[in-house]
C-alpha cells in the first residue's frame, strides 16, 4: 500500500507544505496514521478520499507547527541576516531550478491570499485535480457549500492575479 | 494593473495552476523512507505498551493502598466488636446451673 501511493502523497505534500526537505518526515506521519487508523476503514471504496484526508491533516499539523517555530526563529534573525541567506541560497541555483522556484513562489503568493483551509482546497481541485465528489468524500461536507467555498476562493485568487498581473 | 476578460484570466490562472504542478513533481521517497516509517511505528507501539504499563502499575498501587488503608481501619473495629466463645446450649446452661440438676433430685419448687 505504502508502495503504491508514497509516490503520489509525497508529491501532494510538498505541494501543499511547500519544503522539500521536511516531506518525507510529514509523508510517514501519514502513513503511520493509516497503519494505526487502517482497522476504521468500512469500504475500499473510500480508502483514497480517506488517505487524501489523513494527507491534508498531516499537512495541516506540519503547518501549524511550522507557523509557531518560525515565529520564533525569524525573530531571532535580522533583516540583513534573512536577506543574505535568500541571496546565497539563490546564486547556487540552475536556470531551470530557478524558473520552477520563481513559479513556486508566485503560485505560493496567490494562494497566500486566502486561508489556509482554502488554500489546501483549492490546491487539491486546481493542481492535484481532484474531482468535487471526491472533495466532498475527503471534507464531508455538502458539494454545494464545497462549490461556493471554492468559487469565492478562486475569485480572491483571481483578483490578486490580476493586480499583479503577467 | 492591465484589464483582461473573466475568460483569459481563468485559462492563464489554470495555466499557472499546471506550470505549477509541473514544477513541483511527484516525488520518489528516499532510500530511508521505509525505515524510518516502520522505526516509528515500532515507537508509536512502544510509547502504548509503556503507557498501559503505566497505568497497570497505578491500577496496582491504588489497589494496594486501598487494602491497607481498609486493614487500618476495619482491623479495631472487629477487634473491638463482641466474640461469641460459646454455643447457644452453653450459653443457656450458664444461665439456668442448677435447674436441671434440681428437677432430677427432686428439689423442683
Amino acid at each position: 500500500m505504502v508502495q503504491a501511493y508514497r509516490k503520489r502523497i509525497l508529491g501532494t505534500i510538498a505541494r501543499l507544505i511547500g519544503r522539500p526537505e521536511d516531506v518525507e518526515d510529514v509523508g510517514q506521519e501519514v502513513f503511520l496514521r493509516l497503519y494505526y487508523s487502517l482497522d476504521q476503514l468500512r469500504t475500499s471504496e473510500v480508502f483514497e478520499p480517506w488517505l487524501y484526508r489523513l494527507t491534508v491533516n498531516a499537512a495541516y499539523d506540519y503547518l501549524r507547527r511550522q507557523r509557531r517555530r518560525q515565529e520564533s526563529r525569524m525573530s531571532d534573525l535580522s533583516e540583513q541576516q534573512v536577506m543574505m541567506a535568500d541571496a546565497a541560497a539563490g546564486g547556487k541555483r540552475s536556470a531551470e531550478d530557478q524558473r520552477r522556484t520563481k513559479i513556486r513562489e508566485r503560485v505560493e503568493s496567490l494562494l497566500g491570499k486566502v486561508s489556509e483551509e482554502d488554500r489546501i482546497l483549492l490546491m487539491l481541485k486546481e493542481v492535484e485535480g481532484l474531482s468535487l465528489k471526491e472533495l466532498e468524500k475527503i471534507y464531508s461536507v455538502n458539494e454545494n457549500a464545497l462549490k461556493v467555498r471554492l468559487f469565492r476562493a478562486r475569485q480572491r485568487v483571481l483578483k490578486a492575479f490580476e493586480a499583479e498581473g503577467d | 494593473m492591465s484589464w483582461m476578460p473573466e475568460e483569459e484570466r481563468n485559462a492563464k490562472l489554470d495555466a499557472l495552476f499546471s506550470e505549477y504542478r509541473a514544477a513541483v513533481p511527484d516525488l520518489e521517497a528516499g532510500a530511508g523512507f521505509m525505515p524510518g516509517l516502520w522505526q516509528r511505528i515500532e515507537a508509536r507501539r512502544a510509547g502504548n505498551l509503556f503507557i498501559f504499563r503505566r497505568l497497570a502499575q497505578v491500577c496496582a498501587g491504588a489497589t494496594l493502598a486501598l487494602a491497607i488503608l481498609m486493614g487500618v481501619y476495619l482491623i479495631p473495629h472487629i477487634e473491638k466488636s463482641p466474640v461469641i466463645t460459646s454455643s447457644y446450649v452453653d450459653e443457656l446452661a450458664a444461665d439456668h446451673p442448677n435447674t436441671y440438676v434440681d428437677i432430677l433430685t427432686g428439689d423442683m419448687k
